[in-house]
């Protein structure tokens, strides 16, 4: 009998607290700041050029298969702007089955890919969801101007056609995230 | 030829009148609801969801309307219509203000008794004709609860005759317009509330249609119109409970002020309304279902005798006042009468509440015992 009277205080209590509502699609609640999006691409503003090589690391390990890369001579390494002798040729990542595991991230060698806080992909076609190299990278740069991301300076290495058998493990993981 | 018009023209407005209603109500369920449970309810049809039950109204119109393989057709079509028509006959007699009010009965409490018991004839129909197995579940658990909680409201409201000498609304409200009835009549206040939440199957009572156990009660297989006509029934009968309470205990369309401004009548029934109502979404939002054996003692044990105690000191205080006083031309209770049996009346209420949570207390310690340690 009584515990009826008390119940109905709580709820007349919870009657006049603020809603915990947030209107969705007009207001957002902020992220965390490490929380982890599609992956997307970096850019390298000092060469302009992306730092992903085209290396087929990330498509590899890859758990849903959802990277498609393809890899060419660099042109800028031919005039030795850049020291980087390959370069991406084509990046296809296909957000609707990602899943956000970070594996590309964690395996790539050049901090070339990267976790976004990008989580509003929704597209009305099969499509849109497969995003090219270009978006890619216009969100990479995105994210970089928000600080979220600021690769250590590249390793000094001898120009182009010097050396071919020694593998791309310059840029060390380990190292990098310090 | 020009009565029949005019009755015909006032029907009509009653009509639209309830359906307004029902709209208002369902929104302001939601939202009351949902600012109970912390959260804002409906907020994108129009401003502040203004317009969601409009858009509800809109969908369930446009839904197919099917009948279920071997139902009944004819009594699947009928059964809506026993279903609605008593709670819309329910509202031609109910007055809101002491000159608003399409038919002023002599008997009208007893006309509304009557006239709402013909729903149960609908529930148990639709449950019938439809076919299903939860659809006769359900009807038969209304069947049951519905005649279970008829009772202590007829009782009440014979209690309320008896005091007030007269059956009709408008004298019963004039006769509040010093002191509302609660004051002295806190028990049949109560008794009222808790069976007529239990006729129109509110949440505590809501054994007929609950979700959970038999998906929709007797409504399983109705849909589209159908179904939107028993949802316009429960819900007008919702605000008729909550119409009556306020007119036979509140005091109705009295209140300050209403002797030098009419206009000041429908507010106040308005406002009064829609306290009871709040009140009836509170408890909507706080307590969970009885289970039905408890909803069937709770009415048979409790309830019904409690109706006959009302009953009886209703009767025994105004004639023992009348010996005492000898002074049997008035019908209207002195104030120190008033006070005796308002007193009466929360002693009573207090026992029962004292002798319930007795009864729970021992009924939890023979639990515990019984479970091995
Ligand atoms: S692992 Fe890194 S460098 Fe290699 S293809 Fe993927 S993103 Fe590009
Ligand atoms: S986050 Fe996981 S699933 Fe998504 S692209 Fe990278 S490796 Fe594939």
């Amino acid at each position: 009998m009584i515990s009826i009277f008390r119940g109905l205080i709580t709820t007349l209590k919870t009657t006049f607290r603020r809603p915990v509502t947030v209107q969705y699609p007009s207001t957002h609640l902020p992220l965390t700041p490490r929380y982890m999006g599609f992956p997307v691409l970096t850019w390298d503003f000092k060469i302009q050029e992306p730092y992903c090589t085209g290396c087929l690391v990330c498509a590899r390990v890859c758990p849903t298969d959802v990277i498609t890369v393809s890899m060419k001579d660099n042109p800028k390494a031919a005039n030795e702007e850049s020291h980087r002798r390959k370069i991406v040729n084509d990046f296809k990542l296909d957000i609707s089955n990602c899943i956000l595991c970070g594996l590309c991230v964690e395996f790539c060698n050049f901090d070339a890919i990267i976790m976004s806080d990008f989580h509003e992909e929704g597209s009305l076609t099969r499509v849109e969801q497969d995003l090219p190299l270009v978006t890619l990278l216009d969100m990479g740069k995105e994210m970089q101007d928000k600080g979220k991301f600021t690769p250590p300076p590249p390793k000094k290495r001898p120009p182009a056609k010097a050396k071919k058998d020694e593998p791309a493990t310059d840029a060390d993981p380990e190292k990098q995230e310090s | 030829m020009s009565t029949l018009l005019i009755t015909i023209t006032q029907v009509s407005i009653l009509l639209a009148f309830i359906m307004v209603m029902v709209l208002i109500l369902t929104y302001l369920e939601r939202k009351v609801l949902a600012r109970i449970q912390m959260r804002m309810g409906p907020m994108r049809t129009g401003p502040y969801g203004i317009l969601q039950s409009l858009a509800d109204m809109m969908k369930l119109l446009a839904k197919e309307d099917i009948r279920p393989h071997g139902s009944d057709r004819m009594l699947f079509y009928l059964a809506p219509l026993f279903v609605f028509v008593p709670s819309f006959l329910i509202w031609i007699t109910i007055p809101f203000t002491r000159n608003i009010v399409v038919e002023n009965l002599e008997l009208g409490l007893f006309y509304i008794v009557a006239v709402s018991t013909v729903s149960i004839v609908g529930m148990v129909l639709a449950g019938w004709a439809s076919g299903g197995k939860y659809s006769i579940l359900g009807s038969a658990r209304s069947a049951a609860q519905l005649i279970s909680y008829e009772l202590p409201l007829v009782f009440v409201i014979a209690g309320v005759g008896i005091l007030a000498q007269s059956f009709n609304l408008i004298t019963i409200v004039n006769q509040q317009s010093s002191i509302p009835a609660i004051v002295y009549q806190p028990l049949g206040f109560t008794i009222f509330f808790v069976a007529g939440l239990a006729e129109v199957g509110r949440i505590p009572f809501d054994i007929p249609h609950a979700e959970s156990e038999v998906v929709g009660g007797p409504f399983v297989e109705y849909s589209g119109i159908r179904w939107s006509i028993f949802f316009l029934a429960e819900y007008a009968n919702t605000l008729a409970i909550a119409t009556l309470s306020v007119l036979l205990f509140l005091g109705g369309w009295s209140g300050p002020l209403t002797e030098h401004f009419e206009w000041l009548q429908p507010i106040w029934l308005i406002l009064k309304v829609s306290a009871i109502l709040f009140l009836i979404f509170w408890i909507r939002a706080t307590l969970p279902r009885f289970r039905i054996d408890q909803l069937m003692q709770f009415a048979w044990k409790i309830l019904l005798p409690l109706s006959f105690v009302y009953i009886m000191v209703n009767a025994t205080v105004p004639f023992v006042e009348t010996v005492i006083t000898s002074n049997a031309a008035s019908n209207q209770l002195t104030g120190i009468a008033q006070i005796i049996l308002g007193a009466c009346q929360i002693l009573i209420l207090f026992l029962v509440a004292f002798a319930i949570s007795k009864r729970r207390k021992k009924y939890l310690t023979h639990l515990h015992q019984g479970v091995p340690a």
